[in-house]
């Protein structure tokens, strides 16, 4: 359908106003107020992949963004046309994707963050029943402390094997690290990596259970 | 212009509400969450904030076994509207393509509509005072695109296109539905109602989706909108012998001395 | 899957078994529609439950839980008895006609070499009688006794429709009309697909379920063959690759073995020759000697005669300069696991739980819901030090240390219960980004990879988990810096080198270090063909190398291919994104063509995927070599083997055999070269098919929580709804999700419902040895007791997707399940177990 949206209300308001006469007996006119701005004209789309059942159907994402190109807010999230998988189709997880990142309020319809995302680092020191806000190098830093506090005191370097010889084992099973299947590829390479030659054995992704 | 709308084949549909949030993605609607109370359907009804609902339908037959049916809920946006009838602001508006659009700035939020419709769809959102209801995504339609339930179906239950074409296709369908274990299987919207802008290709009798068999508009208000509503439109709601009349009439003339009331003159743009 | 989703248009029938296709799959239905209405084909669901994929189904057919092999040996019985298999293929592309060790045996459910006292077997008997070529010996006729066929044809012996039909509770009409209608693809011009998902794999004999699967196609000749195949619809949307990745315990990036502290993976050159199949008495003391005894092939290896490759340029790409032919490329810098140890999930939370673990890392996973006897792996945590956890939101597992995660249902003495302040866990939480707030590839459940771009922001200050980790890496690089002692080495000589100029982390550098570079000159490996074994080539996993290119002087990532051409019709859409291994669509795609390699199997020429041109030539530098491997889908299969070799006519490349495997030989399979019938680890009956009620290979880890038929009479199961996703960690969160399914329900029978007392939407509990559950009750016609050996059962069905976080909530179905897995695999057996239920 090739009619813009000035020249299909056009035609409607005259078709209608004729029609108000000798047909039905009342006022059609589809107003202007009554049809919304298409607002993801002139949007360019973001394609990205499902986060969900392992398909792969794709999504693309519009996005509002200002006259530097920054990012503002979603649009919509919907099924991408051009991916031969799904060819625009999405299901209701893969259509709930807005979700992911912002909702509307139900109290007032405003679009808001989905107020149950976490927007910042958060330390639950032992024994306490709260959270605590940090800062990302806080964090990191103390994580890579602990990491090595407990390698550093478990670590197996050699063992001997049954014929009397030593071997090099490299091993600690203080530490373990669970999940990944939600990640990209090249993030659980680089978990995979740096897990195993942190010496690693407890490893295990969503794929076992 | 021709008739464009959604050709919705049950035999192809898996209930997977892509349809139901694809609609609250694009029209910008809050959930609203109520408790699980048994059923897979978790809405009764459609609502101020959710334009469509996929049914559910578990049923026996000692012959057949069990059989789970679904189908998808929305304004049907009838040839011939009994909201548009029954409106008395002239909110409801039918475009040339079919869609019956309702214009919230119009909209008092007396919900007379909400009474004289047979499919009870249109909807009171009580966060703004007005009635709400499907669109058939005219703000895409208009721009070339499909709407968004059509546009995010999986599994191509749900289709759109132009309504005669996609008549044509229902009807094949329903025939091959028919000669393949279907005995029952018919085609919805063609003539109810003087027709509907919505097409249905059931795999049973409509009473087994829950489809009125039958629907019709209640006389009164047929009746009423050719005599009285072009001169005494705030009339109809004191003609109606509902329990609603004192709310309505209410609003009715509050509106009314309010000054809000817009004069049905159209011709925007 | 060994094909794709799309390709499920192109089959003519499909058996869904183990799977809710429709509910948690959604997409598939749409190419399994689409074979209906063009090619008129059939689509069975088997399904303890009646569900949307059933009530788009031409057939539905019930089973009780934990029956599968019981039905698929049936129906291998009847392919056998009926002589409905796939003839040609049989005989060329299986093991079908492979003779057997006369020391192979098997006797009432048990197979040769059982140990009893370690549940487990002694495989060795488990092989084939070779000649003096060192191949197996063969009767193409089927009629030695000692064939795999004949042997085969004697072990279904037992499982007659009857017999069959009393242990799965399935009516004989229906159980009939399904064996009818799938075998019907064993006509040569006929293909039918098997989609399976966790119904199969989450049994003490899962592995077998789906060894069952892999029979039945065998015989029906439907591998490798567009609209067949063993189709796992895998869960989580890069599940394949963490997989890949080999953030699993027992390989390493590539499906290789993970080094042990034994012997044979002493050094590289142990573990090399350990990990090379056939190469276990070969005369070869260094690689260099290996390459001359690859080069000119060995028998009984398959593809994998190259591991050495993919191992040193693994280890080149993860220590760089560190690792050169003088320290065995750094190989020792691996952690070797104990050899006597299971580090699976379950062993893991186990020795948690005995607090021999202190510190964990929990990426984007949520073992409080989604763990099995989730009651004691939340206890296990309590025993941590301290605690990582990266996700989008504080899910289940991140407040396990809240009031709120101890609040049960029912007080149970036997169900631990902690205060925060009794918790001493220090927890780390990591805000991560939404997967389009962030870019990165993604290995769907056809192994097609796809490039997701960004297209949003993150929110607040949460970051992608590549950010996460490179920062990681870089400050545990930092406080390793400097060291001299040996044990630190893996770490301070650990490659990591991930940023751009701008000091930001670069997806581009860390995805040519997995797809591999020449360490020359830095440019991809274009296949992983060209990997070498002499340190000259890097690359992080062999089964990614030739997803990255480099042409007319740009870098290409193929998974950010957007191409949407199909020439051949069949939905292979070759440019695509980028399907491992090297582009292949179809794995096993030899199987599409005749034994000769030319000719179709008649009638099915627009499903021939490769042949072999005699004219073409392969490399063009040899122009008077002729003869090559081509088709519309990049050949599964040595390019250049032609007729003159032994190799032509098999089209398994990974099994050393190089045929499809009717009998698992060897170390294959821990539980038997066939498949056979063991009832569940709770179970209301006793196993009728032989006097084994648990598989004998299970290892039981909690002998003292198994709940008996006479207190927990129902049989209790878990799954998922389409809208929600795993844990629901993810969707709980979302409004328009919660909506839809609000709350935890349990499903059960309109006849269990009237004995119990229960109407719809009752609160009810659901009570094993290990835990109490409340749930709303979705009382349902769709459920129905099952006749098991003339005795009604009843099964129910719990969604274990519930938690307390979220805008949807509810009690956690994994408090109930157990801490038993399969005897290979170790995947919990959350889909068959015994409960009460009761109105609450």
């Amino acid at each position: 359908m090739k009619v813009t949206r000035r020249q299909f209300l056009k035609v409607t308001g005259a078709t209608a106003a004729a029609m108000a006469v000798t047909d039905l007996g009342f006022n059609m006119n589809a107003t202007a107020s009554a049809i919304k701005e298409l607002r993801i004209k002139n949007v360019t789309p973001t394609p990205t992949v499902c986060p969900y059942c392992a398909s792969g159907c794709g999504l693309v994402v519009y996005a509002q963004k200002d006259s530097a190109g920054k990012f503002q807010k979603l649009l919509s999230v919907h099924g991408d046309p051009d991916n031969p998988i799904n060819i625009g189709g999405a299901c209701s997880k893969g259509a709930a994707m807005f979700n992911l990142r912002e909702i509307y309020d139900p109290q007032t319809g405003e679009q808001i963050i989905n107020p149950k995302r976490v927007q910042k680092p958060l330390y639950r020191a032992p024994g306490t029943d709260k959270w605590v806000e940090k800062d990302w190098d806080w964090m990191l830093d103390t994580i890579a402390e602990r990491i090595k506090e407990t390698r550093d005191s478990s670590f197996i370097h050699t063992e001997k094997l049954a014929d009397g010889n030593d071997v090099i084992v490299n091993r600690t099973e203080k530490i373990a690290s669970l999940g990944g299947s939600g990640l990209d590829n090249e993030e659980c390479y680089l978990l995979s990596k740096m897990m195993r030659s942190l010496g690693l054995v407890y490893l295990e992704t969503q794929a076992r259970i | 212009m021709a008739n464009l709308t959604n050709l919705y084949d049950v035999s192809k549909c898996t209930a997977c509400r892509g349809c139901q949030i694809a609609c609250k993605d694009w029209n910008q609607l809050p959930a609203s969450i109520e408790p699980f109370k048994g059923n897979y359907q978790t809405h009764e009804d459609t609502d101020g904030d959710t334009f469509t609902i996929i049914k559910f339908f578990e049923t026996e037959d000692p012959v057949t076994g069990v059989n789970w049916s679904f189908i998808k809920h929305q304004c049907m946006h009838c040839f011939e509207p009994a909201c548009m009838m029954a409106c008395p602001k002239g909110a409801y508006t039918k475009t040339e393509t079919g869609a019956t659009v309702h214009d919230p700035d119009k909209c008092i939020g007396c919900q007379y509509c909400t009474y004289a419709c047979p499919f009870e769809i249109p909807k009171y959102r009580k966060r703004e005072d007005k009635i709400s209801k499907c669109t058939l995504c005219v703000d895409r339609t208009v721009e070339g695109l499909t709407p968004a339930c059509a546009r995010t179906c999986p599994t191509g239950a749900l289709t759109f296109g132009d309504r005669d074409e996609l008549l044509q296709k229902a009807e094949d369908r329903a025939k091959y539905l028919r000669e393949n274990g279907y005995p029952n299987a018919t085609i919805y919207g063609k003539l109810e109602l003087g027709g509907l802008n919505k097409l249905y290709v059931l795999t049973d009798t409509p009473d087994k989706f829950g489809l009125p068999v039958d629907p019709h508009i209640p006389k009164n208000i047929s009746a009423w909108q050719n005599v009285v509503q072009p001169y005494f439109g705030w009339l109809i709601p004191l003609m109606l012998g509902a329990s609603a009349v004192s709310f309505v009439t209410t609003r009715l003339l509050a509106n009314k001395h309010g000054g809000h009331g817009e004069h049905e003159e159209g011709g925007h743009e | 899957m060994t094909n794709h989703v799309v390709d499920l248009k192109n089959t003519d029938c499909a058996l869904i078994m183990g799977s809710n296709a429709a509910e948690n799959h959604p997409i598939s239905m749409k190419w399994l529609i689409r074979a209906r209405e063009n090619r008129g084909a059939k689509i069975i669901h088997v399904d303890p439950r009646y569900t949307r994929t059933s009530a788009r189904a031409d057939l539905y057919a019930p089973l009780r839980s934990g029956t599968d092999i019981a039905f698929l040996g049936g129906m291998i019985k009847y392919i056998i008895d009926n002589e409905l298999y796939h003839k040609d293929y049989v005989v060329n592309y299986t093991n079908a006609a492979y003779l057997v060790k006369d020391e192979y045996g098997f006797e009432d459910g048990l197979f040769s070499g059982y140990d009893q006292e370690n549940r487990k077997y002694d495989v060795s008997s488990w092989d084939y009688k070779y000649g003096e070529d060192g191949l197996p010996l063969t009767d193409p006729t089927l009629q030695d006794p000692r064939c795999v066929f004949q042997l085969m044809k004697k072990h279904y012996e037992r499982y007659d429709i009857d017999s069959v039909c009393k242990i799965t509770g399935t009516p004989k009409n229906k159980y009939l009309e399904v064996l009818d209608m799938f075998c019907a693809t064993g006509a040569p011009n006929k293909t039918g697909t098997i989609m399976y998902a966790m119904g199969i794999t989450q049994h003490t004999v899962g592995s077998q379920n789906v060894r069952s699967f892999a029979v039945v196609q065998l015989l029906l000749g439907n591998m490798g063959r567009p609209g067949g195949g063993v189709n796992a619809l895998r869960g989580e949307n890069n599940v394949q690759g963490a997989t890949d990745m080999a953030l699993l315990f027992h390989i390493i990036p590539g499906y290789i073995d993970s080094p042990m502290n034994n012997a044979a993976h002493k050094d590289l050159i142990s573990f090399v020759r350990s990990v090379t199949p056939g190469a276990a008495k070969l005369p070869f003391t260094n690689l260099e000697e290996l390459r001359e005894l690859v080069k000119e092939g060995f028998p009984n290896s398959g593809w994998k005669i190259h591991s050495s490759k993919w191992v040193v340029s693994l280890l080149k790409a993860w220590y760089g300069e560190a690792a050169n032919a003088g320290n065995d490329y750094a190989y020792h810098y691996l952690p070797k696991r104990d050899e006597k140890k299971n580090y699976s999930h379950m062993q893991l939370f186990e020795a948690m739980h005995r607090g021999e673990i202190d510190g964990l890392f929990v990426n984007g996973t949520n073992p409080v819901v989604g763990g099995p006897n989730a009651n004691k792996e939340q206890a296990a945590l309590t025993k941590l030090k301290w605690m990582v956890s990266i996700d989008l939101w504080l899910n289940e597992t991140a407040d396990y240390w809240t009031h709120q995660a101890w609040d049960r249902p029912v007080e149970n003495p036997n169900v631990a219960k902690y205060t925060p302040a009794e918790i001493g866990t220090e927890v780390f939480f990591l805000p991560a980004a939404a997967v389009y707030e962030k870019e990165g590839t993604a290995a769907q459940t056809g192994r097609w990879v796809q490039f997701r771009w960004k297209g949003a922001d993150p929110v607040g200050e949460s970051k992608s988990d590549l950010w996460i980790y490179n920062e990681l890496g870089k400050r545990i690089k930092k406080i390793y810096a400097g060291s001299t002692r040996k044990e630190d080495e893996p770490i301070v000589n650990m490659t990591w080198d991930y940023d751009n100029e701008h000091g930001e982390d670069d997806i581009m550098k860390v995805a040519l270090e997995l797809c591999g570079f020449d360490v020359a000159d830095g440019k991809p490996v274009e296949g992983f063909a060209k990997l070498k074994d002499d340190g000259s080539t890097a690359c992080g996993n062999w089964v990614y190398c030739g997803a990255m290119t480099f042409k007319d002087g740009k870098t290409i990532y193929k998974p950010q291919l957007r191409k949407k051409d199909d020439p051949s019709g069949l939905g292979l859409y070759p440019e695509w994104g980028w399907a491992w291994p090297m582009n292949r669509r179809i794995v096993y795609n030899r199987c599409s063509v005749q034994p000769d390699g030319v000719t179709p199997w008649p009638g099915d020429e627009e499903r021939q995927l490769v042949r072999w041109d005699p004219n073409a030539i392969a490399d063009p530098t040899k122009p008077e070599v002729l003869g090559k491997w081509v088709g519309v889908d990049v050949p599964d299969f040595i390019g250049t083997t032609g007729p003159d070799k032994p190799a032509f006519t098999k089209p398994f490349i990974m099994r050393p055999e190089g045929h499809g495997c009717l009998f698992a030989a060897k170390t294959s399979m821990k539980d038997g070269p066939f498949p056979e019938h063991y009832e569940p680890w709770e179970s209301p009956t006793a196993n009728k098919m032989n006097s084994h009620n648990l598989n004998p290979a299970t290892k039981v880890i909690e002998p003292d929580k198994q709940g008996d038929a006479e207190k927990y009479p129902i049989i209790g199961t878990t799954y998922r709804v389409s809208e929600h996703w795993q844990t629901g960690a993810l969707t709980r969160n979302l409004p328009w999700l919660a909506e839809l399914m609000p709350n935890m329900m349990v499903e059960l029978s309109e006849e269990l419902a009237n004995e119990k007392g229960i109407k719809n939407g009752h609160d009810v509990i659901i009570s094993t040895i290990r835990g109490d559950v409340k749930a709303v009750a979705c009382v349902t016609k769709r459920f129905k007791p099952l006749v098991i050996h003339g005795k009604h059962v009843h099964e129910i069905g719990l969604l274990w997707q519930y938690g307390f976080k979220g805008f949807a909530t509810g009690d956690i179905a994994n408090w109930l399940t157990p801490h038993i897995g399969d005897a290979n695999t170790m995947i919990p057996e959350y889909k068959a177990w015994l409960c009460d239920i009761r109105r609450a």
